[in-house]
């Protein structure tokens, strides 16, 4: 007993307890999560059965039942578009900011910091203001759109089936633009002045240094930027949920969301489940390649 | 001159960019009527000043009040838990240390809208769902905790490890050391990471929309979506929320803005 209290006031026992600590309520509440998920989506779990430990063992006809869906191949596309779009645009609208506010010009640095005001805000919130300004009849990206001669008529941006994701997504383009702006601008920090000085003395034009120089020395950080844009655009669950709900007619309805669906709103919650575990999976694939990046980069 | 050319459109970036800031706080000063006028007005004509309005009429006191206790309780834990585990990460170096830190950066990525059906399941069958604002507590530390850990280890990281050995020559005990030189060295990084889990867990919707059933438990952003509701033309009262909702954390994050910044950067990056 008294060689335990030394050892945690006075030895390796206190790194081990402190590390214990942590690992043991991350292990309880995210670690055994997962593997309860795991077991559930090869179980039938409903209202019945919810509080039950002994449920009936079904094997994989929950994954067959996800796919044979009818709306699974919409939902698959729309959370493929979602990604993808949302990916595209943070990363060259914030890389594009990041370059802009690379220059020398009085107050750069603060009106950077300035965008991260879009970041800190609950994304339930951005979700309430954007479908203000998305609203049919008296919003104002119509009324904008409209009088610069852009759209011809209203778009119902919320209530139309083929542009309801788009809304959503430009939505989340506005989120994550500050995250990728502010990580690349680091980068971007970081490429020593002389080299490009060094090119200009060589005669390259503005294109060619940040083709030959930006692009391959902000490698690393780019794959960095792109995997966590992934990870945190897979996230995204408020938006959805103030601006469309997945609707119209699960137009505009992701993986994320539909899980919860299955579980929060028809308690067919094995179906919940298997989606979600569908979903982990691939999260923790493209964060563990982000991480190897990450750690090949910086070995400290 | 190119500097202030620059400047003009850096200004004209950034107010684009905060235009939907700018929109909801106009919103929530123009009148009732004055909101659905078209075209729209960029300016209110007739402000109204229904702040006081709103707070009362959507009880936002309690909603308010509920999203406070849920995220100073998560810093607390997430704090209490969390320091101690970054510390040992930044110092001691071997393999099961290496494969603590990739699982901790594991956990950083589970969505909690994923991992809301099995700790709803589970919670339900031990019971916590009796104490609707504790499983929220519970279950949004442990989202919060890795993401407190990588950053408060890089803030450890650059405390010098020889002030540490220096202390331990002269006779402190380890606990000793931790609380009297690393602590207070650390302490900066400390406080902004606790500062940007509190300001996460204020804006927490997912655990609290799923897990608590009582509407007076419920958290300010479940507030404001049932404010939302399926037929809402409230818009005026609906960005007054919103407004009163975002403006502290707005102020809390322009203060401390630069040191958020750059411990964020150091965690992700590194």
């Amino acid at each position: 007993m008294q060689g335990i209290i030394r050892t945690i006031r006075d030895g390796s026992g206190f790194d081990i307890l402190l590390l214990g600590l942590a690992l043991l309520y991350l292990i309880i509440f995210s670690a055994f999560p997962i593997i309860y998920n795991i077991i559930m989506s090869l179980q039938t779990v409903d209202m019945f059965t919810l509080t039950s430990f002994n449920r009936p063992f079904v094997g994989l006809q929950n994954y067959y039942d996800i796919f044979s869906q009818p709306v699974a191949r919409t939902i698959f596309w729309n959370t493929v578009k979602f990604v993808v779009l949302s990916i595209v645009f943070q990363l060259s609208i914030g890389f594009g900011l990041a370059l802009f506010f690379q220059q020398d010009f009085p107050g750069a640095s603060y009106l950077r910091g300035l965008f991260l005001a879009g970041w800190i805000m609950p994304a339930l919130v951005v979700g309430a203001i954007w479908k203000w300004l998305f609203a049919g009849d008296f919003g104002v990206i119509n009324y904008v759109l409209t009088s610069l001669g852009i759209a011809d008529d209203r778009i119902f941006w919320l209530s139309d089936p083929n542009v309801a994701l788009y809304a959503v997504i430009i939505a989340n383009i506005w989120l994550g633009i500050p995250f990728n702006m502010i990580l690349l601008s680091v980068g971007l920090a970081s490429i020593p002045r002389d080299v490009y000085e060094a090119a200009e003395l060589d005669g390259a034009g503005a294109f060619e240094r940040f083709r030959s120089i930006t692009l391959p020395l902000m490698r690393a950080q780019l794959g960095a930027v792109i995997s966590l844009g992934v990870i945190f655009t897979l996230q995204q669950f408020d938006l959805i949920a103030a601006l469309t709900q997945g609707g119209p007619a699960d137009s505009s309805n992701v993986a994320q969301y539909w899980s919860w669906q299955f579980s929060f709103q028809t308690y067919e919650i094995s179906l919940g489940s298997a989606v979600s575990v569908l979903m982990i999976i691939f999260v923790i694939v493209v964060a563990a390649v982000y991480v190897r990046s990450t750690r090949h980069e910086h070995s400290y | 001159m190119k500097r202030y050319v620059l400047l003009i459109l850096g200004l004209a970036m950034t107010a684009i960019y905060l235009f939907p800031l700018y929109w909801m706080y106009l919103t929530a000063l123009k009148s009732s009527t004055e909101i659905f006028q078209y075209p729209p007005t960029f300016w209110p004509s007739d402000t109204q000043w229904n702040f006081l309005e709103v707070w009362k009429s959507r009880d936002m006191g309690r909603y308010i009040w509920n999203s406070l206790l849920i995220a100073t309780g998560v810093t607390i834990l997430a704090t209490t838990l969390g320091t101690g585990c970054a510390y040992v990460l930044s110092r001691v170096r071997n393999v099961w240390i290496e494969i603590a830190l990739f699982a901790i950066l594991m956990m950083q990525v589970l969505p909690s809208s994923l991992m809301v059906t099995p700790i709803f399941v589970m919670f339900n069958q031990i019971g916590l769902l009796a104490s609707p604002r504790i499983a929220v507590i519970l279950a949004q530390t442990a989202k919060v905790l890795p993401l407190y850990i990588v950053l408060c280890r890089a803030t450890f990281v650059q405390v010098p490890r020889e002030l540490e050995e220096a202390a331990l020559v002269d006779g402190s005990s380890r606990i000793g050391a931790f609380f009297h030189i690393m602590l207070p060295l650390a302490r900066n990084g400390i406080l902004v990471t606790s500062v940007l889990i509190f300001l996460q867990s204020f804006g927490e919707y997912v655990y609290a929309r799923s897990l608590i059933a009582k509407n007076e438990l419920q958290t300010a952003t479940v507030g404001l979506q049932t404010f939302m509701g399926p037929n809402a033309n409230d818009w005026n009262g609906i960005m007054t929320y919103a407004a009163i909702y975002v403006t502290p954390i707005l102020i809390v994050f322009m203060l401390l803005q630069r040191r958020i910044v750059s411990g964020l950067t150091a965690g992700a990056l590194k």
